[in-house]
């Protein structure tokens, strides 16, 4: 998985602003009383970690689901998976949103210092994987022979370990291309635009079923850990979350489940090594632990089927896309309303307000349209829980994307406003009306029509930026299409779906647009 | 009803009026005219307060314009004004998303807060009178520049405002709607309705009029009754003026 982005200018810019949390709240405590355990994971990372039932999409599955149902069992709460971006996760568990990251965080020293980390529940590593009907490359050396024009060409996961042990080992002898996806770049293997990938191992066992043209490439390299972050400072939680592990290591609940989606490998012996010995960064020694015999039944075991193919595709996931597309229309229609509303009074502040109000309301609009959307709504989402204003994640989009997009109308506006000829305000005046009035009465209505266009326009765009809403937890369309297709790797199929569910919405929105031009052209000076 | 004194009018370092005094009574008929650049069309907008300017004062039965005058801080004023004083413009100015009914109930409605009855009754008497009753539903765009003209003339009778300023009102029309439109200012001027007319028309100014005024440079260079000024002009610029209208 990858690696935690202390780059990214989110983060910076956001650490500036977040004032140090000095409430040292007792998670455990809080948890008991709820009766609840919220671990925070994001669905698009795939399997085998936390994905979309295969029979069921509404519901997600995974080795990491089952390890934290039954951590829950051991500290008697139930688990809730809840949804976020997966690079945002940290965030999350700052603000309170969450109470553990369990989704293939590896255990590095920068996250541990802004959190703290259990033992580890897994030991992954680095797996070279190419075709099977490629014998050039048959061990990590052949990685370093290709110089010159035959360089080979290696996949690899974005931001994650393998990408940075990718460009440290064969940098500058082969081609290393970053790629978007976990499955991406199997797929990418398979099909022979890449001569090898590097993932990590519970992905390429996991998946080894799907891609049945690839094989393994040695033993893996490079081993690290996958742990649990809890809030710095959780010193309760954390040693309940060891004991916890530490007894699934023992009583082989861990074993089980890893079986279960056919990751367990030899490098899980360390798990015992690391349990027993105490010897791991911020480790409490669980002393008390009482050695259980496991009450678990043995399950079935989890396996990913041939890869399914068209109309099984629409037939099976038509019905969540739909219920994702319902997202997309409240969010847009909820805060559209709004963001026009707010851009008009801008503009007419703008344009006929006092002086004093103009400089306020230019920066209102510079600011918005010069940053991000996805920056305001991390904002709203992030920083303003820590000075105590906790707006939750559907209102969050709503109110992120209408604050934006005001920004936007308040532009058009002013330019709808500044196309009405002077004469219309000085008639209206010269009739003894007020400036309110006549704006109120004949320069707005006369601007709103002349503005429908873009309006709708930006109608148009704003649907397809609620995509955005994903940073805020929430799963709207095309994150939803983004989780679909990591885990099944239908991504044709699935994006045709949505293209069209898109199209779908947008395209009756042109047409109403264009009857309402037509209607009041009619009232239009020629 | 309307007496403006030593009015002065600056854009930056262009003075555009420089000192102008008028009186007008109840019932009479003034008429401005003069050279293009005189200041005559911006004297008219100073008088209902579309312009500010920088010396003098402009009284309106009992509402005075100074200099102070701010058009945020003295709206209650300069609203007063304009119920007193109508305003036809060059460009007619009517409404475009209202059609012509509801071009001229608005400001009844709006302003002197009508019952819409007694609004469109209102109207309908005026839109009648100025020969437009057939046009009441359609919109601006649909009419002429003539019929524009005299709706935009109705919606300023409407409000029954002492004086009305007309600011060069035939300018933008053909010679046959000009005429439509100057025998209906001289309806409105047999009736008694007390009138400002800047305009380019010699034959308003003479046969109409009761008064006078030559605008040029920003000077009332020259002011009398029509018979006087026409019959005998003093000032050169008069002379020249109206030996070249009459070329015209």
């Amino acid at each position: 998985m990858r690696q935690w982005l202390c780059s990214s200018l989110t983060a910076c810019i956001l650490a500036g602003l977040v004032l140090p949390c000095t409430a040292s709240a007792d998670a455990l405590a809080d948890m008991r009383k709820a009766g609840r355990m919220l671990w925070g994971g994001d669905q698009e990372g795939g399997g085998p970690y936390v994905f979309p039932k295969e029979n069921n999409p509404r519901q997600v599955t995974g080795f990491e689901v089952d390890f934290a149902n039954r951590i829950g069992e051991y500290l008697k709460v139930r688990a809730e998976f809840t949804q976020g971006q997966w690079d945002k996760m940290p965030d999350m568990l700052r603000t309170g949103k969450i109470h553990a990251i369990i989704n293939g965080y590896e255990f590095t020293r920068e996250r541990a210092e802004i959190m703290d980390a259990t033992i580890p529940y897994y030991v992954y590593a680095l797996q070279l994987m190419g075709r099977k009907d490629n014998p050039r490359i048959n061990s990590w050396a052949d990685l370093r022979k290709g110089a010159g024009a035959a360089r080979f060409k290696i996949g690899i996961l974005n931001g994650s370990a393998a990408e940075t042990y990718a460009r440290k080992f064969c940098g500058g002898l082969c081609e290393v291309v970053a790629y978007e996806g976990n499955t991406d770049t199997m797929r990418e293997v398979e099909t022979g635009k890449l001569d090898a990938t590097i993932e990590d191992t519970p992905i390429a066992s996991f998946y080894a079923p799907r891609f049945r043209a690839l094989r393994r490439i040695e033993e893996p390299v490079q081993r690290g850990y996958y742990v649990i972050y809890v809030k710095k400072g959780e010193t309760a939680l954390l040693q309940a979350l060891n004991e916890a592990i530490v007894l699934m290591v023992r009583n082989g609940d861990l074993e089980r489940i890893y079986r279960k989606y056919g990751i367990w490998d030899a490098q899980q012996a360390e798990l015992a090594d690391i349990s027993e010995k105490g010897r791991f960064y911020g480790y409490f020694k669980a002393a008390d632990a009482k050695i259980e015999r496991n009450q678990m039944p043995t399950e079935e075991s989890v396996k990913v089927d041939t890869r399914k193919r068209g109309w099984q595709v629409v037939k099976d996931y038509s019905g969540i896309l739909v219920q994702s597309a319902g997202m997309t229309v409240v969010l847009s229609s909820l805060s559209f309303p709004l963001a026009i509303l707010v851009g008009l009074m801008i503009a007419i502040g703008r344009l006929y307000g006092r002086s004093w109000l103009r400089l306020p309301l230019t920066a209102y609009v510079e600011f918005l349209r010069g940053t991000p959307v996805m920056l305001q709504l991390y904002f709203i989402f992030f920083f303003l829980p820590e000075v105590g204003v906790k707006v939750p994640a559907f209102w969050t989009g709503v109110l992120g994307l209408a604050i934006n997009y005001s920004a936007y109308e308040s532009e058009i506006y002013r330019a709808g406003l500044q196309a009405i000829p002077k004469g219309q305000m000085e008639a209206a005046l010269s009739l003894g009306m007020s400036r309110v009035l006549a704006l109120r009465r004949i320069i707005v209505p006369q601007a709103v029509r002349i503005v429908i266009p873009p309006v709708v326009n930006d109608f148009i765009a704003l649907f397809k930026d609620t995509s955005v809403c994903s940073v805020v937890t929430i799963v709207e369309l095309t994150k939803r299409f983004s989780v679909l297709s990591m885990s099944t790797q239908a991504t044709v199929e699935l994006m045709g779906m949505t293209a069209i569910l898109y199209l779908m919405m947008s395209y009756p929105m042109s047409i109403i647009a264009r009857r309402i031009e037509t209607h009041l052209g009619l009232e239009q000076q020629a | 009803m309307i007496t403006v004194t030593n009015l002065v009018k600056r854009y930056g370092p262009n003075e555009i009026i420089k000192g102008i005094s008028l009186e007008v009574h109840k019932g009479e008929v003034h008429s401005i005219i003069g050279p293009s650049g005189g200041g005559k069309s911006t004297f008219l907008r100073c008088i209902n307060g579309l312009e500010p300017f920088q010396a003098g004062e402009v009284r309106v039965g009992d509402h005075v314009l100074t200099p102070a005058t701010s058009p945020r801080s003295d709206a209650r004023l300069l609203e007063a004004v304009r119920r007193q004083v109508g305003f036809v413009f060059q460009q007619f100015n009517l409404f475009p998303h209202l059609t012509v009914l509801e071009n001229v109930i608005e400001a009844p409605r709006q302003v002197l807060k009508l019952k819409r009855g007694e609004a469109i009754q209102r109207a309908e008497t005026l839109l009648a009178r100025v020969g437009l009753s057939a046009k009441e539903d359609a919109y601006p765009r649909d009419l002429s520049g003539g019929q524009q003209q005299r709706v935009a003339i109705a919606r300023a009778l409407v409000m029954e405002p002492g004086t009305i300023l007309f600011d060069e009102p035939t300018s933008a029309l053909d010679p046959v709607m000009a005429g439509e439109i100057l025998s209906l200012m001289e309806d409105l001027a047999k009736d008694g309705q007390t009138m400002i007319v800047v305009t380019h028309s010699m034959g308003f100014a003479r046969n109409v009029a009761n008064q006078v005024h030559v605008f040029a440079d920003g000077y009332d260079v020259e002011s009398g009754p029509p018979s006087k000024v026409f019959g005998d002009p003093q000032h050169p610029t008069t002379k020249s003026f109206l030996s070249q209208s009459a070329k015209d």
